[in-house]
């Protein structure tokens, strides 16, 4: 486990609250951004972060420590939002309303608004992805996790994560290319 | 060692997002400087990718500091002493306990109508009285009744019933 991380969840046992609060800085973002990409929309991964961090909160002080907090917490995230999936299970996944991205900052009014509807159309065609493929490209891409590190979080071997990679990636660019999005 | 397509292709994923390490890069690369269908594919593979990266999903402006206060609000709650916080679950099932309380009295109550013998001594229904609280009878009407019933007796046929007794 990360040294902070350990020192930080020492801290949490002994009682002291602050190292919970330090805790929940350092990882809300990635906890947020995994479960906005598997439920598409800001409110539902709001309510999915907060969770995620109450039920951490409850089990913390049990956590032995075998695996990374961070892998624990995604592990978390993930099983928490394909329950949530599940129970939303026929509503279609829509792309949500988020408009700061990265690639929409551009001073030109056009690129921006170019750049705007590129992300709309990654989020439709990451929405359509299934959920666990969606996880795994966002664990992945955004946060740079390494193949085993994905495996042990989503339960499965590392060539089950590679291989399906793979074929997540080529649906996105084939999902992209068909709305004109030059990959 | 050369790669055959299958093989080149296994390995895009890890070439295009960065995690195939360096010993394995060069026959992947050499099968791509050789392979031009194999060489469109990953290059379409890495720009995705790329562009996926680009449109990261980032929070709201100000959503931050209200994500605390209310993760802070549920965390206190969390917090309360251990008492506290099963005296608050026992009050949640307060109701279902009275309607349980008052269902049991009304078994007893018809238990005692129904048995044979002698009605009850006045001391007798005092001392269930005690037990019945407003809320069991709000919750089941027809208790008092049926301790009136219970005092009366099912015996005695002429009897007029009314609430509250004879």
């Amino acid at each position: 486990m990360h040294a902070e991380d350990e020192r930080l969840l020492e801290a949490f046992r002994r009682g002291e609250e602050s190292a919970f609060t330090a805790l929940v800085i350092k990882y809300r973002e990635a906890v947020y951004r995994l479960a906005r990409r598997m439920l598409g929309n800001h409110e539902d991964a709001a309510d999915a972060t907060q969770e995620v961090f109450i039920r951490a909160y409850r089990a913390l002080a049990r956590f032995d420590g075998r695996s990374k907090l961070s892998t624990w917490l995604y592990r978390v995230t993930v099983n928490l939002c394909l329950d949530v999936r599940a129970r939303m299970a026929r509503a279609p996944l829509a792309a949500d309303d988020e408009v700061a991205t990265e690639g929409a900052s551009g001073s030109d009014l056009e690129d921006e608004a170019a750049a705007r509807e590129t992300g709309r159309l990654v989020r439709r065609a990451i929405a359509a992805l299934p959920p666990r493929q969606r996880a795994m490209v966002t664990l992945r891409l955004y946060h740079d996790l390494p193949y085993q590190e994905i495996a042990r979080i989503m339960g499965c071997s590392e060539g089950t994560v590679k291989a399906t990679m793979f074929a997540a990636l080529r649906k996105l660019r084939q999902a992209l290319d068909a709305h004109g999005v030059r990959v | 060692m050369s790669l055959s397509c299958r093989e080149a292709l296994e390995r895009a994923t890890e070439l295009v997002t960065g995690t195939l390490p360096p010993d394995a890069r060069a026959p992947v690369l050499a099968h791509l400087a050789a392979c031009a269908a194999c060489r469109d594919e990953v290059a379409a593979l890495e720009a995705t990718a790329a562009l996926l990266r680009r449109h990261a999903p980032t929070a709201p402006p100000g959503f931050w500091p209200a994500f605390m206060r209310q993760l802070d609000r549920r965390l206190a709650r969390e917090r309360l002493p251990a008492g506290v916080r099963l005296r608050r679950g026992l009050g949640a099932v307060r109701h279902a306990w009275v309607a349980a309380a008052a269902v049991a009295a009304a078994v007893a109550g018809l238990w005692a109508v129904m048995r044979p013998g002698p009605p009850p001594s006045d001391p007798d229904l005092a001392r269930v009285r005690i037990l019945v609280t407003e809320a069991m009878t709000t919750a089941l009407p027809a208790l008092d009744e049926t301790l009136d019933l219970w005092r009366v007796g099912l015996t005695e046929p002429d009897v007029v019933f009314t609430r509250g007794g004879r």
